[in-house]
């Protein structure tokens, strides 16, 4: 449970608010013609702070005796998310059988 | 829990049902066990039923129907064994890093950081899928296309749902809903944990009247915390498969058309080999003039492509999107079942300060459904 108010105000209200908010901002920036790459900035900047609204003050990894640690154990998968980002979904669907010949097998036999 | 308590009283009389808790601390559960065995014979016998989208294998519905039946007895017991739990004996973690942690909290956050790394695998697939294969737009103005050939490209659901505020509409109700009821169970666990005495002055009620006033609050939070579910999974049906009509007046505004179709009328399947949209005629390219400087107005131009209608083969774009929205709409499923265990246990007082943690552990499952849908809506749904 919070313990703490966010503007002297309850802070469950308060991300409530500010959730719904970010929400209408995300959907208005979809219906306003503003090119592919400035409405993708739009969506991801609105896209981390709710992330981190909802972590933080819902599941309460801000402001508990034991959000610290809680939020170290959050965080450990990070690694591997990284890796299959980077390795999995940013190479392109040619890449398994584009690998260089040392990388396939039968190579080093 | 003494030694006394589990030394003078039997407190095990049977595994399967409920617990006295008055006689020391809980015994084991088989309940996840049988949930488990029910889960891997539903999905075996499922695997079975359909081969390309149809039912193939009739005998296999009685497996899916047997593992639904292994999962709602696995459900019962557990509840079971549950509904008399007032917060007594909960568990500890007595090592490092987490001591005087609830093993429940725990183990919840474990649980959560493995559901992270399902839909981090989805996600990747989407992403390198988005990458790596050429946007149906793009191959529709580049010319590379013939009519009545078919081609590969990636159409993201955002192309239809996106493309009008009625195609959006279920998909951004469903995100208000999530957060909505994201915010009601928090409201259900401030509910129930609050002391009797800050209850009673809050809703200036008599200290005898807290608990009752106190169950009919929570359950009322929590039923309606199962309401938005049920509403975001309805509203997904009918963007997958129904639609629905626009009314009268803003017929207009949607093109002249009555109705808003389903994404399964649109022809979005994921067994969509020959899509056609009406974006990708050259007659009609969405009621937009094809743009001069794309090399498919130049071809036309030059009289070297013959214009016509793009078919596009877009089952891998389909695919990731109804598997990550699917597969996210499963959790939905799995919280509306829960919830209603919890709504009725809540009904019959079953919450309050000692155990309100049942209630945040719960919240914490819910909240990462939400978490997943922030990324969800608009990678899947608005780009």
């Amino acid at each position: 449970m919070a313990h703490y108010t966010i503007l002297g105000k309850d802070p469950y209200w308060m991300n409530f608010w500010g959730l719904m908010i970010l929400t209408a901002i995300e959907v208005g920036a979809v219906g306003v013609e503003l090119g592919d790459t400035i409405t993708m900035s739009i969506l991801i900047g609105i896209a981390i702070p709710k992330f981190i609204m909802i972590a933080a003050i819902f599941m309460h990894l801000y402001g508990d005796a034991d959000s610290k640690i809680l939020t170290m154990t959050a965080l450990f998968p990070a690694f591997f998310i990284i890796v299959m980002v980077f390795f999995i979904g940013l190479t392109s669907p040619g890449a398994a059988t584009e690998l260089p010949a040392w990388c396939r097998p039968g190579y080093w036999t | 829990m003494s030694d006394d308590h589990d030394h003078d009283y039997d407190h095990h009389p049977s595994p399967w049902g409920p617990h006295d808790w008055s006689h020391g601390a809980p015994h084991n559960s088989f309940a996840p066990l049988v949930m488990s065995i029910g889960i891997g014979i539903f999905l075996y016998a499922l695997a079975s039923v359909f081969v390309g989208g149809e039912v193939a294998n009739l005998g296999a519905l009685s497996g899916v129907m047997l593992g639904i039946i292994v999962i709602t007895i696995g459900l019962l017991i557990w509840w079971r064994q549950d509904m008399s739990f007032d917060g007594t004996y909960e568990p500890k973690a007595t090592g490092a890093p987490f001591r005087n942690i609830d093993l429940r909290k725990i183990a919840m956050w474990v649980f959560l950081m493995s559901e992270m790394m399902v839909f981090t695998s989805l996600f990747s697939t989407y992403i390198r899928y988005r990458l790596g294969i050429p946007n149906c737009e793009e191959v529709f103005l580049s010319g590379e296309w013939i009519e009545g050939t078919s081609v590969v490209c990636f159409e993201p659901a955002a192309h239809l749902i996106a493309s009008s505020w009625f195609h959006l509409a279920p998909g951004a109700a469903n995100t208000f809903a999530l957060i909505i009821s994201s915010f009601t169970i928090v409201l259900a666990l401030k509910t129930a944990k609050m002391s009797n005495k800050k209850y009673a002055d809050r809703y200036e009620v008599e200290l005898s009247d807290v608990h009752s006033h106190r169950s009919r609050k929570v359950a009322m939070f929590l039923g309606s915390t199962l309401f938005l579910a049920t509403l975001f999974l309805t509203l997904k049906m009918i963007e997958w498969f129904v639609g629905f009509p626009t009314p009268g007046p803003l017929t207009e505004l949607n093109h002249g058309h009555s109705e808003i179709a389903s994404l399964y009328s649109e022809g979005y399947t994921i067994h969509a080999s020959a899509y056609q949209h009406h974006a990708y005629d050259t007659a009609y390219h969405g009621g937009h003039e094809i743009p001069h400087d794309s090399a498919l107005y130049s071809m036309m131009q030059a009289g070297t492509h013959p214009g016509g209608i793009m078919m596009a083969d877009i089952r891998v774009g389909a695919s990731t999107f109804f598997v990550t929205t699917g597969t996210h709409g499963m959790h939905v499923l799995g919280g509306m079942i829960g919830l209603s265990y919890m709504t009725f246990k809540g009904l019959r007082g079953g919450y309050g300060p000692s155990n309100a943690v049942s209630i945040e552990y719960f919240g914490l499952y819910w909240h990462f459904v939400d978490l997943v849908w922030v990324l969800v809506f608009p990678f899947f749904y608005l780009f």
